[in-house]
């Protein structure tokens, strides 16, 4: 028993003492970035890629001597797509003098845009999170800084409309994941589908969304739409491309959301050759035709080290890479506005509402980020799969702009 | 036949497939529980383990056949090994420590697997193509119809090997009542091993069919959600139950989607298979097939 | 605690069952009061504060759940749902009529404990595996009717915000802050919780547990033990999210998901069934696991592991001990965290003399 009870009490010691000694000073010229990670939670496919994507992209500026001078250091936290953690990761970062953080996840986000007012450190949610925190003015310290569900449905409902050419009578079927981010885009929807004539009918998927015969087979078979929007998370994109084509629906006529959009779930459907004519809407770029990821590559190289296979998923790495370099963009802003002395957390949230014209090659959009607008226009580009690959088939657009913002106007009328 | 005769027989037909594919994961749970009365939380994570093996084996190249015969005997040993270390030491506990130990295996496994076996979504083609299959005047995905064949497949040799081999009436025996079985010379433990061994194969060839249907990554295991409804409602111990159920919950599921959804507003395709379930508890909580005997109060 | 009990001799059953088992212990009380009420909040750094105020929450759901699972031998897989009905009933309350919290939160507890007694009744025909899912069923519905009632859930986000609690004009709106807050209900939830077993009703939960034909025989009514035991149980799940809205200052039933549900079983497994300290000390082992292994990589996995590699061996390894300890808790140490607790203190109660 004795030696029971002390080997206990050397494991409690340890720990304690290893509790207590993680917090370490850090250099002078030091910036601390947090991010937010799902690496083994139910969006895990997507938290493995573009996690990396963002470590890579502070790397490379790291490795070229940091922003202005200074180095940057990332905390990544992996929350499981659980709030507690998320809570918990906020603190740690705050502790650890971030001036920014990015986070992951819808209801992670709205469980901070409070936390973030009050402590004053911006956060970024690019393509979820609450629509509604594109207005800076109600929600000063959330950046969506890409796309939300509202613009990606007005966007939907465009790139439908130049594929259809004229909407009035048609049918669209809109195939999204049943919980609030699914729902989020359907007052947008249905405004548009009075404005330009089309009838919209709505066909949800429960979490965890792994079959969806039934859908499938009411739109392809009864309602028969000319056109389908989809709006899928986790494993259920790949399950509608399967399903979908397994029913003779062409793909060409679907568009998907940015979180249905990338190469593991047109893989996982059964290889890009399954998934012709499929349509993925994008914030970043896709592909490796980007100077910027040939740097990575050279920089893994001059390691000598082989770039992490994590790059060939490019939707979500190009992804992680973006946010990283509107990271680094608006702390670079903040530090020249202080002409080289060391930015609090309030100069970042200035340096990202002056970006400006940064594009990164193409790898982002021509987005602007304003006091007022914290998403940057709401940019998307629509990316389809064609022989074996996705091919850009439309660049940099903003869909049906006035509705998303009279929206915004009407949401902030109503707060 | 009218159209919506037509849709409605489509749906049946989806919904019956489907089912069967539920079926295919709800037996190794039956299984279990049949012979050993544990409770595996961890059956969908045992799917998603077969599913990385095989997707890992094949990446070394290896022929299909090769692949599947690796995932079979890695799950045979694996579950027989989780019986050894893990259950039998809880023996006779209460049913909420069983529960708990299962999900711990199923954290460790979420945690380990993707670690070991690589973490990115991987495709599991299998040499059907995928051109659908004609049944009537509906269409089935290939896959589908390979998984309710296995699902088949595998009710008929259990419900053999259950009913004439000679260790399957042992194990039923030991099923029954464990202390009288080893009076009567049968070697309880090896049977309780051997129960595990056979959900390992169910597990891995579930793994295999629902890799193919779904791509393999960690989110793989959330197909184990669905074994609750479908063992409730069959019996936890029936082979066929397994069966029966799997095929009611799968068209339950397809027909509440088909003609619920358009009037609540979406959604009742996981929720119809529970009240189904809560139903049926209420009046015949041993389900369709189940021994009669349940622990009441 | 390590207290030196000799000269104390107790003469009835009621000196053995009382609060304070001696008279020092008021003393460890009061030194306990003093630290976390005035020391902890004046030296400790706001980070750690937050992480309490997680612990003090999670200590609040897992009395609960350790009244149910632990006292009374039944099984629930949807608590998580239940601290959903409480966060959106005090969510609607603070809202749409402007209900300060402390009429809000007994409101989120007894909605809660409404739930709980319907998801609750299959326990009177059924036990066991059946009542797991049975709960679990109940949770899946629950998740559902909040997502598809937008008069619940307050619109198609399913979230609605709240404002911070305030009381006399005094509003609780930094970390500090709220540790009073949490740090009370926390408290008043242990000292309900330590009456509550020690009382004819905890002592008829016991008895359920242990024999429930026996218990019926000597006059329990067993139906009416149970339901008031998913009633109380689901109180506290209630109180416990309505305190998770107002800290993360918004319901959202995303956060309460089966996830949850299981974390909760875990801390009670890992502490201790049907023990105050063990879930005391579930809650705390369970929020600080993930924080303890992440902190340790960092200082000592890089030693082993590039950065991009190494985030995702602190998930991968997070998860896995997670599960491990479960699964060690249950097979070594059935009686968990509490019980280690004892054989330490029992160590050192005669120690150096241990023969």
């Amino acid at each position: 028993m004795t030696r029971f009870v002390r080997s206990w009490l050397g494991i409690a010691a340890t720990t304690v003492t290893l509790a207590v000694g993680g917090g370490q000073a850090f250099a002078q010229k030091e910036l601390v970035f947090g991010l937010q990670c799902d690496r083994t939670g139910p969006t895990a496919n997507v938290g493995t890629v573009l996690c990396p994507g963002y470590h890579d992209y502070i790397a490379l500026v790291n490795s070229k001597g940091g922003v202005e001078g200074y180095k940057i250091k990332v905390l990544e936290i992996d929350h499981e797509y659980k709030v507690p953690p998320a809570i918990e990761a906020h603190e740690r970062f705050k502790k650890e003098g971030a001036v920014l953080e990015g986070l992951y996840g819808t209801p992670q986000t709205a469980a901070l845009n409070k936390k973030l007012e009050e402590d004053k450190i911006l956060g970024t949610s690019p393509g979820f999170g609450t629509a509604s925190a594109a207005d800076g003015k109600r929600y000063p310290y959330t950046f969506p800084i890409a796309a939300s569900y509202w613009s990606q449905g007005g966007a939907a409902v465009a790139f439908a409309k130049e594929k259809l050419g004229d909407l009035k009578g048609k049918k669209i079927a809109y195939l999204f994941y049943d919980n609030p981010a699914g729902k989020e885009p359907l007052p947008i929807l249905e405004d548009l589908a009075k404005a330009e004539g089309f009838e919209l009918r709505t066909f949800a998927v429960p979490a965890p969304g792994l079959e969806m015969g039934a859908q499938i087979l009411d739109i392809t078979s009864r309602y028969k739409p000319d056109f389908i929007i989809t709006h899928l998370f986790g494993r259920s994109p790949s399950v509608s491309i399967k399903e979908l084509k397994g029913k003779g629906f062409p793909l060409s006529k679907v568009v998907a959301f940015v979180w249905g959009s990338a190469e593991s779930d047109i893989i996982a459907a059964g290889g890009m050759g399954v998934a012709e004519g499929y349509n993925t809407m994008q914030f970043a770029g896709v592909g490796k035709d980007f100077q910027v990821l040939k740097d990575i590559e050279a920089m893994y190289k001059a390691q000598g080290k082989t770039p992490p296979k994590e790059m060939d998923s490019t939707v979500y790495y190009n992804r992680g890479v973006f946010i990283a370099a509107l990271h680094v963009e608006a702390a670079r802003n903040a530090i020249k506005a202080k002409a080289g002395a060391k930015p609090t957390s309030e100069d970042v949230k200035k340096g990202m509402e002056s970006i400006k014209g940064l594009t990164l090659g193409g790898l982002l959009p021509p987005l602007e980020l304003t006091a007022a607008d914290h998403e940057g226009g709401g940019w998307v580009q629509i990316w389809t799969v064609k022989g074996g690959k996705l091919v850009k088939v439309k660049d940099w657009f903003q869909g049906n702009r006035p509705t998303i913002q009279k929206h915004l106007a009407a949401d902030a009328a109503k707060s | 036949m009218s159209e919506d005769l037509e849709f409605a027989f489509a749906l049946v037909l989806s919904g019956a497939s489907i089912g069967l594919m539920y079926s295919l994961i709800a037996l190794g749970f039956v299984l279990v529980y049949k012979a050993t009365d544990a409770i595996n939380f961890a059956q969908g994570e045992f799917v998603m383990l077969a599913g990385l093996i095989v997707v890992t084996a094949l990446g070394f190249e290896a022929p299909l056949i090769a692949a599947v015969v690796v995932v079979v005997l890695a799950m045979i040993g694996f579950s027989f090994g989780l019986e050894k270390v893990v259950l039998r030491p809880l023996l006779g506990r209460p049913v909420v420590a069983v529960i708990m130990a299962t999900i711990g295996v199923a954290a460790v496994l979420r945690g380990w697997g993707p670690l070991i076996f690589g973490i990115e979504t991987r495709n599991l083609p299998l040499p059907i193509g995928d051109e659908p299959i004609a049944i009537g005047p509906a269409s089935l995905p290939p896959i589908q119809v390979v998984g309710a064949a296995v699902a088949l497949l595998f009710f008929v040799v259990f419900n053999w090997f259950f009913k004439k081999s000679r260790m399957g009436v042992a194990m039923r025996a030991v099923a029954d009542n464990q202390q009288v079985a080893q009076a009567m010379g049968i070697n309880v433990e090896r049977y309780f091993a051997l129960a595990w061994a056979m959900a390992g194969i169910v597990s891995a060839l579930g793994g295999v069919v629902w890799g193919s249907m779904l791509g393999v990554d960690v989110q793989l295991a959330l197909v184990g959600l669905k074994v609750f409804p479908v063992v409730i409602l069959g019996g936890l111990d029936s082979i066929g139950g397994a069966l029966v159920g799997g095929l009611i919950i799968g068209i339950v599921e397809s027909l509440a989607a088909g003609y619920l959804d358009p009037y609540v507003g979406g959604g009742t395709k996981d929720f119809a298979p529970y009240v189904l379930m809560i139903l049926v508890l209420m009046v015949r909580p041993y389900g369709i097939f189940g021994r009669r005997q349940i622990e009441r109060v | 605690m390590f207290h030196r009990e000799s000269g104390v001799f107790k003469t009835s059953y009621g000196a053995d069952m009382a609060l304070y088992p001696l008279p020092i212990a008021k003393w460890t009380v009061v030194i306990l009061a003093l630290i976390f009420v005035v020391i902890v909040p004046l030296t400790v750094h706001e980070y750690y504060l937050s992480i309490l105020n997680l612990i003090f929450i999670a200590i609040v759901g897992a009395l609960g759940l350790n009244i149910l699972v632990g006292y009374t031998g039944q099984i629930s897989i949807g608590h998580g749902a239940f601290m959903s009905v409480g966060a959106y009933t005090a969510a609607n309350l603070a809202v749409k009529l402007g209900l300060p919290f402390w009429l809000t939160l007994p409101a989120g507890g007894l909605m809660a404990a409404l739930i709980g007694v319907i998801v609750g009744m299959p326990s009177l025909r059924i036990k066991g595996l059946y009542l797991a899912i049975a709960t679990l069923a109940g949770q899946l519905i629950i998740e559902w009717t909040i997502n598809h009632v937008p008069a619940i859930s307050g619109g198609a986000q399913a979230s609605i915000e709240v404002g911070r609690p305030n009381l006399f004009g005094f509003t609780f709106n930094t970390q500090g802050r709220l540790y009073f807050f949490l740090l009370f209900f926390a408290v008043v939830a242990i000292v309900a919780t330590l009456n509550l077993v020690r009382s004819r009703i905890g002592r008829a939960f016991v008895a359920v547990r242990d024999q429930d034909i026996a218990a019926e025989i000597i006059g329990i009514n067993i139906y009416r033990y149970k339901l008031l035991a998913f009633a109380i149980s689901s109180f506290y799940a209630g109180v416990c999210g309505v305190l998770y809205t107002y800290y993360f200052g918004i319901a959202n039933y995303e956060q309460f998901q089966l996830i949850v549900s299981i974390d909760y079983l875990a801390m009670i497994i890992i502490g201790g069934l049907g023990s105050v300290l063990g879930t005391i000390f579930g809650a705390i082992f369970v929020t600080l696991l993930p924080i303890v292994i992440r902190i340790f990589m960092e200082n000592v996995g890089s030693l082993f592991f590039t950065t991009a590699e190494m985030a995702n061996v602190i998930s991968g390894l997070r998860l896995g001990v997670f599960g491990g300890l479960i699964i060690f808790f249950l097979i070594v140490e059935p009686e968990g965290l509490n019980r280690l607790w004892r054989n330490i203190r029992s160590y050192f109660r005669v120690w150096p003399f241990s023969y």
